[in-house]
């Protein structure tokens, strides 16, 4: 018997685990070959879904004993603080050292961040940035219902801030944010915010045929666009950047790392744009995907907490997509009707997804309504009010008794 | 603090915050010679 446990430790293991952690762990694997499936079919967002499909695959089906018999892996061990063993077990494990020098301190969620800013185009909401502005405020409402719903369902005011920043549909913040309020709960809130924001490509066009009559969806907006002069754009910058670290010192490092890739785009240096365009980007990407997937072990959503983390996650979203279109009509009967309601979705800041949804929507009901410069606009409003709320959450969550 | 009222307060900052950074830069915009032709802004 000891044989067949040396041999193969990762199917003996299933018998000497308790029933619960080795039926978790089999439906962890079958979810695993699911989310990379679906990655690889389009229907989820690939560039996440693979790399985590295949982590949560291995790091459930790679279990070995270790020193004293204790179950583990060789991937990496989320748990550990103490410095030497640290030291230690980065010797030994290969995702230790990125988990814990990229990860848990965000970089990565910093690095992705500056690839969003080097392929956001600032022209967008300088053209529009009072609708731009007013549409995204409206759009991040579901994160601050969320917040009042996740204490009510039990959680802590930190858990429930951290979740409810998926209502800003923004990968990187909800990082930053539940790595800064909730680290315990940061793997579950993480996976279910990447999830979702996948399936948002699919949800959102269903919100929108539900809360626009067909009429209405196929408006075209007239877009008044001058060219912006390129100095303009990088002092908004400038002045945007300065002026939300002195607000939002908590959220700086986010912040930064978001308009230093927009200044790098519109200074057009254009070594440092393809490094964080392509190389930074899609390393941060690939990484963030496989951690996400690695840390999907099984004792680590059996947590009672998970389960109201998926229902929130959902009503963030969805508060928000349909409050952003709130915030569209808001607009609409502003400016008497010259507006399309549709393009509310989009100041949900899930950057450009949301703003393709919209201009998607108009088109199937009229191929020559364009309403993409106005939403793209909107989207990047979405960003930053986004940055604005998880600073304000970080900075001032204890206050709720 | 009650959450209902912190999260009704927090929005209320965010908006606020997200209407002043907007502000500044539409004022400091026409400030510097910036018009509606030649600015883009709205």
């Amino acid at each position: 018997m000891d044989m067949i446990a040396q041999i193969f430790p990762g199917i003996f293991s299933f018998g000497v685990q308790e029933p619960m952690i080795a039926c978790a762990r089999v439906a962890l694997i079958a979810f695993g070959f699911l989310l990379a499936y679906l990655g690889f079919k389009r229907i989820l967002e690939p560039l996440i879904m693979v790399p985590m499909g295949v982590g949560m695959i291995c790091i459930n089906c790679g279990v070995l004993f270790l020193e004293g018999g204790k179950l583990g892996n060789l991937f990496l061990d989320p748990m550990i603080s103490d410095p030497a063993k640290l030291v230690d077990i980065m010797q030994v494990n290969f995702l230790q050292p990125i988990y814990n020098l990229t990860f848990s301190n965000s970089l990565v969620a910093c690095v992705v961040f500056m690839g969003v800013g080097a392929m956001c185009e600032i022209g967008f909401i300088l053209a529009n940035p009072w609708t731009s502005i007013i549409i995204a405020i409206f759009a991040e409402c579901g994160t601050f219902v969320t917040l009042i719903l996740g204490v009510h369902l039990g959680l802590t005011p930190p858990e429930a801030a951290a979740v409810a920043s998926i209502g800003g549909a923004d990968g990187p913040m909800v990082l930053f944010t539940s790595l800064m309020l909730a680290p315990h709960l940061f793997v579950p809130i993480g996976v279910i915010a990447y999830l979702y924001l996948s399936l948002t490509y699919a949800g959102y066009p269903w919100l929108l045929k539900l809360l626009v009559p067909a009429e209405t969806r196929g408006k075209d907006i007239l877009f008044f666009a001058p060219e912006v002069p390129k100095v303009k754009k990088f002092m908004f910058i400038l002045v945007c950047c300065g002026l939300l670290c002195l607000l939002l010192p908590m959220a700086a490092p986010l912040i930064m790392s978001f308009f230093l890739g927009m200044a790098i785009k519109e200074a057009e240096i254009v070594p440092y744009q393809d490094l964080l365009e392509s190389t930074l980007l899609y390393s941060g990407t690939l990484m963030l995907g496989l951690l996400l997937g690695t840390l999907c072990e099984a004792g680590t959503l059996l947590n009672p907490k998970v389960a109201p983390l998926i229902i929130l996650g959902v009503l963030a979203l969805t508060v928000s997509g349909a409050v952003g279109i709130f915030g569209g009509y808001v607009i609409y009967w502003f400016k008497k009707g010259d507006f399309n309601p549709v393009v509310g979705i989009s100041g949900v800041s899930c950057v450009p997804t949301t703003a393709k949804i919209a201009q998607h929507a108009a088109e199937d009901e009229d191929p020559f309504a364009i309403v993409l410069p106005v939403a793209m606009g909107a989207n990047v409003g979405g960003v930053i009010v986004s940055a604005i709320a998880c600073g304000i959450f970080i900075a001032t969550i204890g206050m709720v008794k | 603090m009650s959450v209902e009222l912190y999260a009704l307060m927090a929005y209320a900052l965010t908006a606020v915050i997200a209407l002043v950074m907007i502000g500044t830069v539409v004022v400091l915009n026409k400030l510097f010679g910036g018009s509606e032709e030649e600015g883009g802004m709205e």
